[in-house]
């Protein structure tokens, strides 16, 4: 949490660095990503829930710096920019999730092939909740967590993502979302009064 | 202000995100409304609930290193279209001296195709005549070449770059030229592969003090789960050194992977089942941990020295 906070604070290192990468220096864009790609592939993981699509969300959010570096004007730090980008790429992998569940029918699957485990329950085992890990945990509360979190909207769930498990301060959540700090004030209640309504027996 | 505009701040106080001035007049909303007060407590605790799960969140190590990997993969697949496409443009920009540089590319290439393929040293041309291109192995590669200047009045030009060939050697781990190798390959940065082989290589060899430091080495600060694991392993056989048992109690507390942090419980635990000194030690790590498991592991060893 503390390495988030610092890391708010723009270096001049890390203006020359991108400079350099944006004149074409693949090394100094490299150096970039190491600052801060095992905070965004937390964000994917924790956002996705599984391993694949964490991989596939660190990789095109990257990727789309890469490409767009010379659009970067430091009109904000590199690293709102670089969580915008990670966080509107998670939203589009959750929302083609949430086409792909829609476009199939489980209840007639599970009809239709008695004898196969329902096909929702395959999608919730590749969840994290599937990592011993996790497992060890307490799979109890970790799996009554997981669900809570189900009931919360995109934004809702992607705001308290970044303020509880990623640290991030509400004002940065706002410039990530491209709104206001008033804003993700309003989603992180309506967040916790989703999850304690839901927590509160645990 | 109404109740729920108390729950709201009551959300941000617990988030640390409260403004110091609003702060008082909500704590003597809660003195005086119960039903807030319930509100408070039930988020405080569901707030320590969730608290308590971000322990347990991080990602992987391997997965990381995974997606690292995989990243470099793209972003080299990348370049190399982005060099495709750039490679007609330049044709319309030549100047004299790019033409005199290309020339000698090509003239260079050539030559050195010929130098590759196995053709006799003295082949050469006009180009390249007074170059040490001789120098360069039959079978070597050539990577990163760059022309360092151009004379278009004369045409001599000077390149230059890196050349590396195959190499494949044969001999006794002693030797100091296999021992530097293995080493090398201990800290090949792009291939786990190759160091996870050379921990299993110099683990081969007991009682070497180097290979023991490499070893430790390799178990602290390698990028790759695997290969600590097996260095971890390799070191087992130390396990009643001072140096080694510290490089254990390291990893256990801060290894990133509970996996590790369980053998390196296993590592201190194996010949010192007794030591209730050890077992202080190992509690006060790792009732620290993240991990449950390896909380109850380290209480167990307590209970079983004492």
């Amino acid at each position: 949490m503390k390495r988030a906070a610092q890391r708010v604070h723009e270096s001049e290192d890390e203006k020359l660095l991108i400079e350099q990468a944006q004149s074409g220096d693949r090394e100094a864009f490299e150096q970039l990503v190491r600052r801060h790609d095992r905070d965004i592939l937390r964000l994917a993981f924790h956002m996705l829930g599984n391993r694949e699509e964490a991989r596939e969300v660190f990789q095109e959010t990257f990727l789309k710096a890469y490409r767009s570096l010379d659009r970067f004007r430091f009109e904000s730090s590199f690293y709102t920019w670089i969580y915008r980008i990670a966080t509107n790429v998670s939203l589009d992998h959750l929302r083609k999730r949430q086409t792909l569940r829609e476009e199939i029918s489980y209840e007639s699957d599970t009809e239709l092939h008695p004898d196969r485990p329902a096909l929702k329950d395959t999608l919730a085992a590749t969840t994290y909740y599937s990592n011993p890990e996790r497992r060890l945990y307490g799979k109890e509360v970790g799996e009554k967590i997981h669900e809570a979190l189900k009931t919360l909207s995109e934004k809702e769930r992607l705001v308290f993502e970044l303020r509880h498990y990623q640290g991030l301060r509400l004002k940065m959540i706002g410039e990530i979302m491209g709104s206001t700090e008033e804003t993700a004030k309003n989603y992180l209640f309506r967040a916790t009064q989703k999850l304690r309504a839901y927590l509160t027996n645990v | 202000m109404n109740c729920r505009d108390y729950q709201h701040q009551i959300t941000l106080l617990l988030y640390e995100e409260l403004a110091e001035q609003a702060r008082p007049g909500l704590e003597a909303h809660l003195r005086e409304c119960a039903a807030c007060q319930g509100v408070y407590e039930a988020e405080t605790n569901v707030h320590s609930v969730l608290s308590e799960d971000t322990a347990g969140w991080d990602i992987p190590s391997d997965l990381l290193i995974e997606s690292r990997r995989s990243l470099a993969d793209a972003l080299d697949r990348v370049e190399q279209k982005r060099s495709r496409w750039r490679l007609p443009a330049l044709s319309g920009i030549l100047t004299p001296m790019r033409l005199l540089e290309s020339s000698a590319l090509v003239a260079m290439g050539l030559a050195l195709g010929v130098y590759v393929g196995n053709q006799q040293p003295q082949v050469s041309t006009s180009a390249v005549q007074d170059n040490q291109i001789s120098t360069i192995p039959r079978n070597g590669s050539i990577s990163n070449l760059r022309i360092v200047s151009a004379d278009p009045a004369t045409g001599q030009v000077e390149l230059a770059g890196e050349v590396s060939q195959p190499l494949r050697l044969q001999g006794q781990m002693e030797d100091a030229t296999v021992r530097s190798l293995l080493f090398s390959a201990l800290h090949d940065a792009s291939n786990p592969g190759s160091r996870l082989r050379a921990v299993q290589v110099l683990a081969s060899k007991p009682n070497d003090e180097p290979i023991e430091e490499a070893l430790i080495n390799a178990l602290i600060y390698d990028d790759n789960a695997g290969v600590r694991m097996q260095a971890l392993e390799a070191l087992k056989q130390y396990a009643n050194e001072q140096h080694v048992r510290a490089a254990f109690m390291h990893t256990l507390g801060n290894d990133d992977n509970a996996g590790i942090r369980v053998q390196a419980i296993e590592a201190l635990t194996i010949k010192n089942s007794n030591d209730t000194e050890l077992a202080k030690t190992i509690r006060e790590v790792t009732e620290k941990d993240d991990n449950s498991f390896i909380r109850a592991k380290g209480l167990q060893f307590v209970e079983t020295a004492k």
